[in-house]
């Protein structure tokens, strides 16, 4: 019985370090910043720079004016506007296991996106979800603006 | 009514004038999707989320309301693109650039041909401010897959070591990123123990 507490208690453990180690994979940097352009892990904000390394849930956000460019893994650009929010919630990046996801959610602004390997190789595995709707992309090159919702 | 602004529709752009007269900017419901051309000329799809169904947006400057009408695009101006999406457009980041580079057979000693590829590379990561690189290493089918994954792995930590050297303190090793698809990703479709100059390479790009 111990035994299997153990077990249990192990086995929680290890999802917890799988967890942690996934969400604390570098999926991209920032590249290009302008003005008021912060990047918000766990709601602390820090000031983006070229360089900073960005995680899935990083929370991107610019003022006005701001702008901000990042670069991911799998070579898709994505460039903020001013006054912009946009998270990436999922990201999968690994070509050779077939484990390809970029799920991203814009609140607000505008937004310039060119699609990486993730879109060519798997384009239903592509989301960009707004307030007034889902965007799903087939590898290519777009622009989407979207207005505050409050 | 705004939609219809939006829509950039010829009779509707009398109205539309005035619509944003009356309305001023935010008259026209920004949200919206607009598709562009790439770089190479050709253009891609891009599926946007109507009311009752999907909106494909599949020509250069096609836009599409997020939420609105299912199969109603319209054209939208440079002119307008440059007004709303002006600053995102500037902010973007120079798009990555992949080099591959080859390797004699069984080893991790590039050919001459590419050897002399290298300063190209460096150059590359150079112009990039905070620049990152990803080192993949492969293989052709010669031998076993498991040997195959190794070797592909010793070629790209030798290249990402040479670049290190030869790039001073152009890129920090935490920014290059190696790995390793063996013989799984042939860049030329081969048989099983097949020696193919093709397929041992690494693939380096540059963001």
């Amino acid at each position: 019985m111990l035994a299997m507490r153990l077990l249990v208690l192990a086995g929680a453990f290890s999802l917890v370090v799988n967890v942690s180690s996934a969400e604390d994979a570098v999926i991209g940097y920032v590249k290009t910043v302008d003005g008021d352009a912060v990047v918000l892990v766990a709601g602390k904000a820090t000031q983006a720079e070229p360089g900073t390394p960005l995680q899935r849930g990083n929370v991107l956000k610019t003022g006005k004016p701001g702008s901000m460019g990042v670069t991911l893994k799998d070579n898709t650009v994505m460039s903020l506007g001013p006054d912009t929010e946009l998270v990436v919630d999922e990201y999968l990046y690994s070509p050779s296991d077939g484990d390809l996801k970029l799920g991203a959610s814009m609140r607000r602004g505008s937004l310039n996106y060119i699609s990486g390997v993730i879109a060519k190789l798997k384009p239903e595995g592509v989301s960009l979800k707004t307030p007034a709707g889902n965007i799903g992309i087939r590898g290519t090159h777009f622009l989407v603006t979207v207005e505050a919702k409050d | 009514m705004f939609l219809s602004f939006c829509d950039g529709n010829g009779s509707a752009l009398g109205w539309a004038v005035l619509i944003t007269v009356v309305l001023g900017v935010a008259g026209c419901a920004k949200n919206y999707v607009v598709l562009l051309p790439n770089d190479d000329g050709t253009t891609g799809k891009v599926a946007v989320a109507g009311r009752e169904g999907v909106t494909l947006l599949e020509k250069g400057r096609e836009g599409a309301a997020i939420g609105g009408p299912a199969g109603k695009t319209f054209m939208v101006s440079d002119e307008q693109i440059a007004e709303d999406f002006g600053a995102a457009l500037a902010a973007s980041p120079q798009k990555p650039v992949s080099y591959l580079l080859y390797f004699k057979a069984g080893t991790d000693v590039l050919t001459p041909e590419s050897q002399a590829d290298l300063p190209e590379i460096l150059a590359e990561i150079q112009r990039r401010p905070a620049p990152d690189i990803s080192v993949i290493g492969h293989t052709d089918t010669m031998g076993d897959a498991a040997e195959n994954a190794r070797l592909g792995l010793v070629r790209a930590r030798s290249t990402a070591e040479t670049i290190s050297q030869l790039g001073g303190s152009i890129i920090s090793p935490d920014r290059i990123s190696i790995e390793s698809h063996g013989e799984k990703n042939l860049r030329v479709s081969t048989p099983d123990n097949t020696d193919e100059p093709r397929n041992r390479r690494v693939e380096v790009t540059v963001r």
